[in-house]
């Protein structure tokens, strides 16, 4: 397996643009905010197809499993009324209108992808920029509603794989060194405990002063760090082996076999297949149909792949059955018998 | 940004001064401007003050008028009706145009945040743009017919196509 394809997870890169002489969203009426999502729909109608959801007109369940795609952002369902979303067929391209600010332009790509990220970030920007004036200003950039966004709205993320480093409490250490280059470490489920598959997103912090592309080459630097940081890491992890494979080969016993699983212990003993897929100990097939399955096990996603309404216990069952039909499907334990 | 007058607390008021030839500007935060008075010292200010607040009404009040009275005023963005108070409690600002209004208060935290105030990245494209873009398009297109270059000439000519045909879509 490519040793950074077992680190990096996926790229995620932003811009955030509002749209001149009017109020920022958490100012603007129902009306003028539907009129937005309007002409932000017509303007990326000229290059691809988007199919629109209006948060208003959304159930909760269908707004939970954009999230746990990272197709929107919880802030959006949650504070934002009259919020939308278009999302491109193939799910690489969400516009997020009416959040904190009025259009989030974001590309998710698996695996690091910032330089083709952005290409076709700004492919989506210029098509609005056409339609719409954005609010900008030669000092500050292009405006935004906070701050912390203002001059290239800005915002690079690269989600990655960090077992070693948590199961070390070696992370401090790393996000005081990525701290330095300006940076950003947060876990993506939550805290980057093992119930959230030690999943980190780590991103710039500086948007402004900064060119779109230094920012992407300081983002990529803090990568760098982390995955040589991570590899020694998982050095060390082996100097106990046995400890090393047992659990990996229980995450895979459980995972195949138990009856119920909740989304923490779902997530716990994909992220140790995950680990044994760079080992060398499973086979996890390919990268992104697994991270895939990490997604599909986040509640909402569940539900939704249940098709009925199901308890919380229903749905724990139905989530072993799922885990292990598709671990069946792609993954396999390497023969024993080898060492 | 520090008010200019304690240096401990966030300034959420600007405090306009006229001078003889000019206005002078200061901004405090909301403890400081509710007992601000120009130039008289602070201890002379708070035992004139005591005086005037002490005494019978009216009888020093006009006292008052020696001074060039200050006005204080909490900032507020015309259009979105943002206070300068509101943005340093949430961060956030109402519109565009509360840069212009709050930009004493918004380039100190924008300096803090960012470690600078000047964009250097992309712009939006504008008309003057896309003329440009024609413009030059047309003239290696020219200097293409001109050296008999026709692979490139074809190239050339495809880019003007899409562009003019985006042109005319956008429109």
């Amino acid at each position: 397996m490519n040793t950074v394809n077992s680190i990096i997870v996926s790229t995620r890169l932003r811009l955030a643009r509002n749209i001149d002489g009017l109020p920022f969203p958490h100012k603007l009426a129902e009306m003028p905010s539907r009129q937005v999502a309007d002409t932000v729909e017509k303007s990326l109608s000229y290059i691809d197809k988007f199919e629109r959801f209006d948060i208003g007109n959304i159930s909760k369940s269908d707004g939970a499993v954009l999230q746990e795609k990272h197709l929107i952002s919880p802030d959006l369902l949650e504070e934002c009324p009259f919020g939308s979303v278009l999302i491109s067929a193939d799910e690489n391209v969400s516009v997020m209108v009416n959040e904190e600010d009025h259009i989030r332009e974001q590309v998710i790509l698996s695996g690091l992808a910032l330089d083709q990220a952005y290409d076709r970030v700004c492919r989506i920007d210029d098509a609005l920029g056409k339609n719409i004036k954005f609010a900008f200003d030669n000092r500050f950039g292009y405006l935004t509603s906070c701050a912390t966004n203002l001059g290239t709205g800005m915002r690079a993320s690269v989600m990655m794989f960090l077992p070693a480093l948590t199961l070390q409490n070696m992370m401090d250490g790393c996000i005081t060194d990525v701290g330095r280059l300006n940076m950003t470490v947060r876990g993506v489920y939550g805290e980057g405990s093992k119930a959230d598959g030690y999943l980190y997103q780590i991103s710039n912090q500086r948007t402004l002063g900064v060119k779109e592309i230094d920012i992407i080459d300081s983002v990529k630097g803090a990568i760098n760090h982390i995955v040589d940081a991570e590899l020694r890491a998982r050095q060390l992890l082996k100097r106990d082996e046995s400890e090393l494979k047992d659990g990996i080969y229980r995450a895979w016993g459980i995972a195949n076999n138990a009856y119920k699983l909740s989304t923490a212990e779902a997530m716990q003993f994909l992220a140790m297949i995950r680990l044994g897929g760079y080992y060398g100990y499973i086979d996890i097939g390919d990268e992104k149909e697994f991270q895939d399955l990490v997604t599909s096990c986040q509640p909402a996603n569940m539900q939704r792949l249940g098709g009925n309404e199901m308890s919380v216990d229903e749905r724990d069952a139905f989530r072993a059955r799922y885990i292990a039909a598709a671990l069946d499907k792609f993954c396999k334990k390497n023969d024993l018998i080898k060492e | 940004m520090k008010c200019t007058n304690c240096g401990l607390r966030e300034a959420t008021t600007e405090v306009l001064i006229r001078r003889n030839d000019h206005v002078e500007k200061k901004y405090l935060c909301g403890d400081c401007a509710k007992n601000y008075r120009p130039d008289t010292g602070n201890d002379s200010f708070d035992m004139l003050n005591k005086l005037i607040n002490g005494s019978p009404m009216g009888l020093l009040s006009n006292l008052n008028s020696l001074f060039e009275a200050p006005s204080v005023r909490t900032l507020v963005c015309p259009t979105c009706k943002t206070t300068s108070e509101e943005f340093l409690k949430t961060g956030f600002v109402g519109c565009p145009r509360c840069y212009e209004v709050f930009e004493p208060l918004i380039v100190q935290t924008v300096k803090r945040l960012q470690q600078s105030d000047r964009h250097i990245g992309k712009r939006p494209h504008t008309a003057a743009d896309t003329a440009a873009e024609e413009a030059r398009l047309k003239a290696e297109i020219r200097s293409a017919v001109d050296n008999g270059d026709y692979a490139k000439l074809g190239e050339l000519s495809d880019m003007l196509k899409r562009l003019v045909s985006n042109n005319k879509e956008d429109r």
